[in-house]
């Protein structure tokens, strides 16, 4: 097992848990932090950068779509380069939502439960029950309204992830025991095909991090090393669509 | 002694888990079993109840409140059947006819569509195109039903503890997470879970033995004392205190029975 990917609908339980797996294990621990970095690389505003991850774009706040989109692929390119590093816990980089095909990079969605997610909330921000839970219910329809204008999935649909534990009955220090058990599982092991996949996002989400510095309506996609990207180039007659591929 | 549920949708291997899972932990496996139950005990005809708890009601049966008295009865059944513990439910709904009894690990096995394709169409002989189909048609039937009676979504995952899914993940390794979680203390029957075990096994019976002249009645119980709540006009609540005796004579574990004409159910009653 090389990557375990955290994610949860109280960020307080998911950092906890993600830190705790890693701990556990003696990965490397890839959360937020890692932001700081992402912005002296690519020379950008770590605030918005922070800003970008949290909310949609908006004028109001300064943050046009098209630059939202470019930090995006920034943070994007910058996580799956360091996971190809390998033996990594990832948090709250959204990972789960562009990490996809990998099949050594096992996706884990924690639920915190009415009790003791609340519970955490009112702990951490020292506010009252009623209004930790309204504070957690409009953060799932934030992050719900994110995931899909930025990735175009709704990270509420459980479907989507390999294992889903809820917390309600389930004692933390179990969850963690559960998901670091999986790290022997054969099939979450590293193999030439699923390294090769990862490979293909990490160069994909690079092109594309370089291209939305000056293009838009791009998608770019990795497959054995050949980059292809897709855009669409409006006339006012017609819409045309260029492939252009090229060979690293 | 634990009780463990198991759902999943068609085709999704939830019971090759659920088998998996019995044996290791040597638990006895149920499933049809609860509907043989409920047809022997209140005199319905299995088919009858199997179609209650598979499909959604229809705009009359809405009316009519029959799907409600078949659930009642097993529920009820099913209860009965899983309150001594060590056992496997791989049947319908049994996450959402067991909630209350807190330790019931409530588990959904999800399959990658393509899988559940394959499987329905190397079992039933047909082209891919109608396995889609099928399978579609049963998911959409399990929401509607699970939408209509209790008001949620099967496929919210935030009704399981644990949420398997079985494409990267195989057979063999989500029967380790079942057994292990299984385990964990939250899951052991203590003496408090095996008593409010005991009451739902009491407020079904009731409800069971009610239903069908009643539809609307919900029912509490609580160290054997039994609340009846009942939306119902004055002759209504008439009758069924005419009935009280006979449930009291009939049902084991009744310390107390009282009526409460008008008043909103709490959330856990059956």
């Amino acid at each position: 097992m090389s990557i375990f990917i955290i994610s949860s609908d109280a960020r307080e339980i998911e950092e906890n848990i993600a830190e705790k797996v890693a701990e556990a294990m003696g990965y490397t621990f890839l959360n937020r932090g890692t932001l700081a970095a992402v912005a002296a690389k690519y020379q950008i505003d770590a605030g918005k950068l922070s800003e970008a991850i949290e909310t949609t774009p908006s004028l109001f706040k300064k943050l046009p779509a098209r630059q939202w989109r470019y930090y995006l692929a920034c943070v994007e390119a910058d996580v799956l380069e360091n996971l190809m590093a390998d033996n990594i816990v990832c948090q709250g980089l959204a990972a789960h939502l562009y990490v996809t095909g990998v099949s050594h990079a096992m996706k884990v969605r924690v639920l915190s439960g009415n009790r003791r997610g609340i519970q955490a909330i009112v702990e951490k921000r020292g506010i009252s029950l009623q209004k930790a839970e309204k504070w957690l219910a409009t953060e799932l329809l934030q992050r719900k309204k994110w995931s899909l204008a930025a990735y175009n999935y709704d990270e509420t649909d459980l479907t989507r992830y390999d294992l889903v534990i809820n917390l309600d009955q389930i004692d933390p220090a179990e969850a963690v025991k559960t998901i670091t058990g999986a790290a022997e599982y054969r099939k979450f092991q590293v193999m030439t095909y699923s390294m090769k996949c990862l490979s293909d996002l990490a160069l994909a989400a690079k092109v594309n991090s370089a291209l939305l510095q000056s293009m838009e309506d791009i998608r770019v996609q990795a497959r054995d090393g050949s980059v292809v990207v897709l855009t669409t180039i409006s006339n006012s007659f017609s819409s045309i669509r260029a492939t252009a591929s090229f060979g690293f | 002694m634990s009780i463990i549920t198991i759902s999943r949708g068609s085709s999704s291997m939830g019971k090759a888990v659920a088998e998996q899972v019995a044996q290791k932990l040597n638990y006895q496996l149920i499933s049809r079993e609860v509907l043989l139950d409920a047809s022997n005990r209140f005199n319905v005809p299995e088919i009858k109840l199997e179609k209650a708890i598979h499909d959604a009601p229809r705009i009359l049966e809405k009316y009519r409140h029959s799907k409600q008295s078949y659930i009642a009865y097993f529920r009820s059944s099913l209860v009965e059947r899983v309150i001594g513990g060590n056992v496997v439910y791989h049947g319908l709904a049994g996450h959402l006819l067991l909630k209350g009894i807190p330790h019931v690990l409530k588990v959904r096995i999800n399959a990658d569509m393509e899988r559940r394709v394959a499987i329905v169409m190397k079992r039933d002989k047909i082209p891919a195109p109608d396995a889609r189909a099928r399978i579609l048609e049963d998911d959409k039937q399990r929401r509607k039903w699970t939408q209509s009676l209790y008001d949620q979504d099967p496929w919210d995952t935030s009704l399981y503890d644990l949420t398997i899914c079985i494409d990267k993940l195989s057979v063999e390794n989500a029967v380790d997470y079942i057994c292990l979680a299984a385990g964990t203390e939250e899951f052991k029957s203590s003496e408090k879970n095996v008593r409010k075990a005991k009451d739902m096994s009491v407020a079904c019976r009731v409800k069971a033995s009610l239903v069908e002249e009643f539809p609307n009645i919900s029912v509490t119980c609580d160290y054997g004392n039994v609340l009846i709540y009942m939306k119902g006009r004055d002759h209504m609540i008439g009758k069924l205190s005419k009935k009280l005796n006979n449930i009291r004579e009939n049902i084991s574990g009744i310390h107390h029975l009282e009526t409460h004409a008008g008043v909103e159910p709490p959330p856990d009653a059956v």
